[in-house]
């Protein structure tokens, strides 16, 4: 890691501005209060003591408060149009969804009322049932409060902190510009920089704003007593080596913040702005020597945001359960796409994988260790010289015959399509962008022309449908030559990574569509190519394929293209630990489908390491082992019987829970709560969980514990309070509110929940596509009164006929001794129902109290055994668990099974 | 009646399952009934009870596959949607047809056993004959190595005879040189007398001069700024040095890796800078401020340089590197550049393939009495695969000596020295000018031939030291070289030697002859060229039998950990030839 490549705060001149700032600083006020169109809308301005000075950073700003369905409040702060700025501010296209507009809530009414005796009003307006929204004009303050106890829950501005530095007419002797190190950035239109602060009332820990090799909580960055640190940046960056335990930014930014605490509940404060972004986390006390009165009876975290350019646009979620906060985001910016089963797998990836012969190689040692996996990947070597698009032809001269001989074992594969294009003459795509202008403009209006992969590049610029859709067009398989139906995209380096350019990325004045400057959408350019690609896949398959597209780069609605992976790591102890909580991070902030590289990229792990790396990746959602051209290969079968064993085990223990990984990805595609969550978003109430970040569930039924040092034969885990947990492999019971010390020599610490009901398929086979007619497993743990709930969502695992209601959706509820099946499906429309024939061929019940013999089976009225059987199949298992043997009731129906 | 996924000799195990009902799964975890045999549910955690279903994921399926060879597949393969079995037989659930291969897939199988076969057979054949050489190779090597010590011996101590003779007539020489020095030294002594005082000044200037000279070379030395002009890369800040160093210690810790990135860096750009000093005659910075990072001093990179620098880190590659192959000149020889060449960046590579030149010369056609194994490994079917020989250090020029298993030259030698040393009288006065001669030159002669015989002694016993396996069936492997093309690179094994990797004139090492390995089943050479930022390069050859030596299948699994295939006869043992042949009447039968 080059920490003097990278601008610190200090280097950052509007980051050292704001943060130079005393509290109360801000001396703006809200006039001409009214509602329009739904909103309650203010003018901002300062109050004059020479009201003729002309001054054009002191014209109005223009403020508005928006009120959507299910407690969220919109506030936008941008200039006043009507004032003429030299230059209309950017605002983030394309990433609050659409269908958000239509749960918007119509303000009728404010009422006004007199805060802590100010001398003038403040403006109230309803928010949500017992919430209230408040813009307080003087001293200038935003907040959100509870109705009947008038306390607090968000505010903004409640320091005065908030600086807009409005854009101006460049005059003489104005010298705009910044240089670092070689770089120079022209800047023509100068400051323009945004800060403010935000409190968050009830609040022990803050948590998100991805993406930070960090703690799952974001420690203060400043305040007395605290080592002073860099803020959290965002700012999307090619970081080589990067190392854990930094504030600094990585390769995607979403600027998504959610407290928590345990008398309040969970809040959150998002801000649309793909600037870059500096974020003080601001310790207890920072504001000690400041006049400022604010309620002394709640807990608050207070935090600073700044960004370079851009506009106010920002969303207060009320929460107040955890879930109920990522539902609100994901009300803004979507929830993720549904993935193709396949993709759910474990994929098996290497810089490179040489020729055909490795490709076939590595595919045929996976099936004679009888280690099932579902995507084999090709990096950047296969391609002609970094032509993305093209195949080496020496290397792979038969692609499609490699690809189709993967297929016919149910197997993908993944090519790497990155954003610089080489800028070669006979390179069909360099041709024709550069033709058409489809390229980032440098300063002078030229094309950009940085060094990447392929020498001299150039970036499509992504901001622009036009060009978005004719990137897309380029995955046709008439385009895309040597592309099949089983292919499916990688985008890389697409902060854009640009190895000759200022931090390892774009120039800020380098110019996108529509005079757009790349300062003032730099951390979202990634996520618009992420988005054409995706468009790519949808368009080559006539908008019935789900595209699978893994992307390094990242924004707030990234969720609804694909996946992405937190980018170099390194084959070292501590970041197989910090990949967990950057994981759940992630998975907070709208983005569940995430994962690190199994065994670092960089560096060889020790064996120990990268085995213990393959049983916590097993559980986060994408599943991949990857790794840089220097190191040693490291498939799993190179380790020796035994380490071959204890990978398998881990790879064949993702691939039983995939039912059940599945329904978890369609109840983040349904609701936004991500499939890996931090145990506080399940025990909410439980304080030991809030800053657990080496365990984590998987959806409400699967604690998992990491192990994440060397030569552990144990580990010590807490399992939430109110719960008893049932050892995955053991069937062991543990009661919960305590520290566990767990035997974890052969695999990592797995517990399931008292209360929840797991559906499994315990035959693995070489991939997913070979389980599609596997029978089932439920596996019930009852709670203290004797009762426990699961799901099961099937559906073909690659189309989109489940949006009309193709797929199956089923309830399992155990009650009295009877389980039954109840359909969560609403009716599909005719000829779209989705048909399976899978039967449930095993039940384990886990804590019940009783020994029956058999059980009765309706509506078909016959009997099954119940035995002792072992709770996971394998070679010397002890049969030691409550097992209804072969109920073999179909999935689709509806049944009960009780207990005699 | 037959048991769906069970092998015949193992149907006897489920007997008891008519008899007395139910039987023990064979790990003895459960017992189960003949309705429990194949129902699709796993009841013996060992998948006893199902080996005709997937329902056990520990389980093996049987197929018989009449017509080939039979087959143990994975439970996990069993009405998968894919035939695993020629016969079809994994697949019975309906949803897919399977056609009955079998009889074709046997057919082919059975003519490459029996190619298989006659290979072994030819090559066991081949072996044993080895083998007998070897014994008879060895024994001769043997023969002449303890003859050749023997000879040592004696003209050790003819040469030793020669040279106290020869001593003695210089030595009466000298006395001769000195009384003759005597005399004219008398004859000059007045001349002398007069120019003793200029020839002394003289000498002074001479010393002072030189004195002179030594100290500014010291300065040079000392000096942290080296003079301008002085060449930069022989300065003791020599970058390729640093690296060497760094490299070496390429351990998982972080700050090793930092501390080698910044060496990366610093490399390629004190490679810019150097090449700048050389080329412009820039007056350059000291070595102090190189000591920055490239992009740190970005300004005097050029914008590609600077991009070339930073996406090194990734590659491991050195910027020019990156150059040669977007030229498309070379893929992933970055690797050429080995850290001991370094030193001489700019000297070409030149210095570094002296070996090879010097290799090209050693090369010929291997001559045909050398050994038998010609027959088998020199019909050279296979383009891409040949053979050569390389000149061990036994087989340097003895003509002089010819039939050195005659001893008559031993014999005339001797006879010379004694007439000499009955002849020639070292006190004579004045010596015999012609007799000193011919002692001179004979005992020039008697310790030239000592010396090639010392060395033929010395490359015997290294030969000899070798392990050539527990029959010596790897002996005829000695001193020769097989060579495989792949794509640009030709891929060089020498066994008890060396391998390498040669693309046009530039050769890459892949290692020393190290061992054998896993019973003679591997071939090791290791401590190779270093890769940049990597480990030394090794290669690991796996052995097969064939009647042939050929090597193929080369490949670089790891970075810099190269992997091949070579067949010889000397892995063709009698013992596994009969167990394919037993195997082969099976499948016919």
């Amino acid at each position: 890691w080059k920490k003097e490549e990278f601008r610190n705060c200090n280097q950052t001149p509007f980051c050292k501005r704001a943060r130079s700032r005393k509290p109360q600083h801000c001396n703006l006020i809200a006039t001409d209060v009214i509602i329009a169109d739904g909103d309650l809308t203010a003018k901002l301005i300062t109050p004059k003591e020479n009201p003729h000075e002309e001054d054009s950073s002191s014209n109005p700003l223009i403020l508005s408060l928006s009120v959507y369905e299910n407690g969220i409040l919109r506030m936008k702060i941008d200039e006043d149009p009507s004032q003429n700025p030299p230059k209309k501010r950017f605002e983030v296209p394309d990433v609050i969804v659409p269908e958000f507009e239509s749960k918007k809530l119509w303000l009728q009414r404010y009422t006004k009322q007199v805060i802590h005796g100010d001398s003038a009003d403040s403006f109230v307006v309803y928010l949500f049932d017992g919430y209230e929204a408040v813009l307080r004009s003087d001293p200038l303050e935003v907040f959100v409060r509870e109705q009947t106890s008038g306390k607090r829950v968000l505010s903004f501005n409640s320091h005065g902190l908030f600086d807009f530095e409005q854009l101006r007419v460049k005059k003489e002797g104005d010298d705009w510009e910044e240089r670092f190190r070689s770089h120079t950035d022209s800047r023509p239109y100068g400051p323009q920089s945004i800060s403010f602060d935000m409190s968050f009332y009830g609040a022990d820990f803050v948590y998100g704003i991805p993406e930070h090799a960090t703690s799952l909580t974001l420690k203060p960055t400043k305040g007395p007593g605290i080592e002073e640190s860099e803020p959290y940046r965002l700012f999307n960056l090619d970081v080589f080596e990067y190392i854990h335990e930094s504030p600094f930014g990585l390769y995607g930014s979403i600027p998504f913040m959610l407290s928590h605490g345990r008398t309040r509940g969970t809040s959150g404060f998002f801000w649309l702005n793909a600037a870059e972004m500096q974020i003080d986390v601001l310790g207890s006390g920072w504001d000690a020597e400041s006049s400022i009165m604010l309620p002394s009876d709640q807990n608050r975290i207070d935090t600073l945001w700044m960004s370079e350019a851009g506009i106010v646009d920002t969303f207060f979620f009320i929460g107040p359960k955890p879930k109920d906060v990522v539902k609100q985001y994901a009300s803004v910016t979507g929830t993720s796409a549904m993935p193709q089963l396949f993709a759910t797998g474990y994929h098996q990836c290497r810089w490179n994988y040489r020729d055909e012969e490795d490709v076939k190689n590595v595919d045929s040692k996976f099936d004679e260790h009888d280690i099932p996996y579902d995507v084999l990947w090709l990096d950047i070597e296969h391609t002609d010289g970094k032509r993305y698009f093209t195949w080496d032809k020496v290397l792979f001269p038969n692609p499609e015959e490699m690809q189709k001989d993967l297929a016919s074992r149910g197997r993908r594969m993944v090519t790497i399509v990155d954003p610089h294009i080489k800028r070669d003459e006979n390179y069909h795509i360099h041709k024709e962008a550069s033709k058409n202008g489809y390229y980032v403009k440098d300063a002078s209006g030229k094309d950009y022309d940085g060094w990447c992969w392929p020498g001299s590049s150039s970036y499509i610029d992504m901001v622009n449908p036009e060009i978005r859709s004719w990137w897309a067009d380029k995955f046709a398989y008439t385009q895309y030559l040597g592309s099949t139906p089983s292919l499916y995209i990688w985008n890389d380096m697409n902060e854009p990574s640009v190895f000759n350019g200022p931090e390892v990325t774009m120039p800020r004045d380098a110019l996108h569509y529509g005079n757009i400057e790349h300062r003032e959408l730099h951390n979202a350019y990634g996520y618009y190519f992420h988005m054409a690609t995706s468009d790519g896949l949808l368009k080559r398959e006539g908008g019935n394929d789900r595209p699978f597209v893994l992307s390094r780069a990242f924004f707030p609605g990234t969720q609804r293209y694909g996946t992405v992976w937190t980018g170099d790591n390194t084959a070292t102890w501590e970041q197989l630990r910090v990949s967990v909580p950057m994981i759940l991070t992630l998975g907070l902030t709208g983005i569940t489908f995430s994962g690190a590289d199994v065994g670092g990229f960089f560096g060889n792990p020790d064996t120990e390491l990268l085995v213990r790396w393959y049983q916590v990746a097993a559980y986060l959602p994408f599943f991949r082992g990857h790794a840089h051209h220097d190191t040693k290969r490291r498939e799993p079968w190179l380790f020796g019987e035994h380490n071959t064993e204890l990978m398998r085990d881990a790879i064949r223990v993702r691939y039983t829970l995939l039912p059940y990984f599945y329904t978890l990805f369609r109840e983040a595609n349904v609701s936004g709560v991500p499939v890996t969550r931090p145990l506080w978003m399940e025990f909410p109430d439980d304080e030991a969980t809030f800053n657990n970040d080496e365990a984590f569930m998987v959806g409400n039924g699967l604690l998992v514990q990491g192990v994440y040092t060397e030569h552990a034969k144990d580990a010590t885990v807490y399992l939430p309070k109110d719960h008893t947990w049932y050892d995955l492999r053991s069937g062991t019971a543990y009661k919960g509110g305590k520290m566990q010390k767990i035997e974890a020599s052969d695999a990592i610490p797995v517990f399931q929940r008292s209360g929840t009901i797991i559906p499994r398929k315990d035959r693995f086979r070489r991939s997913t596509v070979q389980m599609e007619n596997d029978p089932y497993t439920l596996v019930i743990a009852v709670n203290s009164l004797g009762e426990a709930e699961g799901e099961l969502y099937i559906d073909d695992g690659k189309s989109y006929e489940f949006k009309k209601g193709a797929y199956i959706h089923r309830r399992f509820i155990f009650s009295d001794g009877k389980l039954t099946s109840v359909n969560l499906a609403t009716s599909a429309s005719e000829g779209t129902n989705f048909l399976s024939d899978c039967t449930i061929e095993r039940i384990i019940l886990l804590g019940h109290s009783s020994k029956p013999k058999s059980a009765q089976i309706e509506p078909s009225n016959h009997a099954a055994e119940v035995e002792l059987g072992p709770l996971q199949i394998q070679s010397g298992a002890r049969s030691s668990v409550l097992t209804i043997r072969k109920p073999n009731v179909r999935v689709s129906d509806d049944w009960s099974i009780k207990l005699l | 009646e037959n048991i769906i996924g069970v092998a015949p000799q193992d149907e006897e195990y489920y007997k008891g399952l008519s008899s007395s009902g139910t039987i023990k799964c064979k790990d003895g975890s459960k017992t189960f009934t003949k309705t429990q045999l194949n129902d699709d549910f796993c009841d013996c955690s060992d998948g006893t009870d199902e080996p005709g279903t997937s329902a056990c994921p520990t389980g093996k399926f049987y197929c018989r596959n009449a017509g080939h060879t039979p087959l143990s597949i994975f439970s996990s393969r069993v009405n998968d949607g894919i035939c695993d079995c020629c016969d079809g037989s994994d697949e019975y659930n309906g949803k897919i047809k399977c056609k009955n291969t079998c009889w074709e897939a046997g057919k082919v199988a059975r003519d490459r056993l029996r190619k298989k076969i006659e290979t072994f057979q030819e090559g066991v054949t081949i072996r044993k004959h080895d083998v007998e050489q070897a014994k008879l190779l060895v024994a001769k090597d043997e023969a002449e190595l303890s003859r050749l010590k023997n000879e040592e011996n004696i003209l050790k101590g003819l040469v030793q005879q020669l040279k106290e003779r020869k001593e003695q007539i210089e030595k009466a020489e000298e006395k001769e040189r000195i009384q003759k020095e005597k005399e004219e030294k008398q004859k000059k002594e007045a001349e002398e007398a007069t120019v003793k005082e200029q020839k002394g000044e003289e000498k002074v200037n001479v010393q002072e001069q030189e004195s002179k000279g030594s100290n500014s070379e010291d300065d040079g030395k000392i000096h942290d700024h080296p003079p301008l002009g002085q060449d930069l890369n022989k300065g003791p800040a020599d970058p390729g040095v640093s690296l060497a160093h760094d490299d070496d210690d390429d351990d998982d810790d972080d700050d090793d890796k930092d501390a080698s990135v910044d060496n990366i860096e610093q490399h390629a750009e004190k490679n810019e800078e150097s090449s700048k000093v050389a080329h412009e005659h820039d007056p350059s910075p000291g070595p102090g401020s190189k000591e920055e990072d490239a992009s740190e001093n970005a300004e005097s990179l050029s914008r590609e340089e600077l991009g070339r620098a930073i996406g090194s880190r990734w590659t491991g590659k050195k910027a020019e590197q990156q150059q040669d192959e977007d030229a498309g000149t070379a893929r992933n020889n970055d690797d050429n550049e080995d850290d001991e060449t370094s030193d001489n960046a700019h000297e070409e590579e030149d210095s570094g393939y002296d070996t090879e030149t010097e290799e090209d010369h050693q090369h010929h056609e291997e001559d045909d009495t050398e050994d038998h194994m010609d027959d088998v490994g020199g019909d050279e079917a296979d383009d891409d695969s040949s053979e050569h020989k390389y000149e061990s250090d036994d087989e340097m020029d003895m003509s002089d000596m010819e039939d050195t298993s005659n001893p008559s030259w031993l014999v005339k030698i001797q006879q010379t020295v004694r007439k000499f040393l009955q002849a020639v009288n070292p006190f004579q006065t004045p010596v015999d000018t012609s007799e000193s001669e011919s002692v001179r030159k004979e005992y020039d002669d008697a310790s030239g031939k000592l010396s090639k015989i010392q060395s033929r002694i010395s490359s015997l016993t290294k030969k000899l030291g070798h392990d050539f396996g527990s029959e010596k069936e790897f002996y005829s492997l000695y001193g020769r070289c097989f060579e495989i093309k792949e794509n640009k690179y030709v891929y060089k094994v020498c066994p008890f030697k060396e391998a390498s990797q040669v693309e046009g004139h530039s050769t890459t090492h892949l290692g020393h002859w190290d061992k054998f390995d896993e019973s003679y089943r591997v071939m090791l050479f290791s401590s190779g060229d270093k890769c940049w930022n990597g480990p030394y390069r090794s290669l690991t050859v796996r052995l097969r039998c064939g009647s042939k030596v050929e090597v193929s299948d080369i490949d670089e699994p790891s970075r810099c950990e190269y992997a091949a295939l070579l067949t010889t006869p000397a892995l063709c043992l009698e013992g596994r030839l009969k167990s394919h042949d037993h195997h082969g009447k099976g499948t016919r039968r």
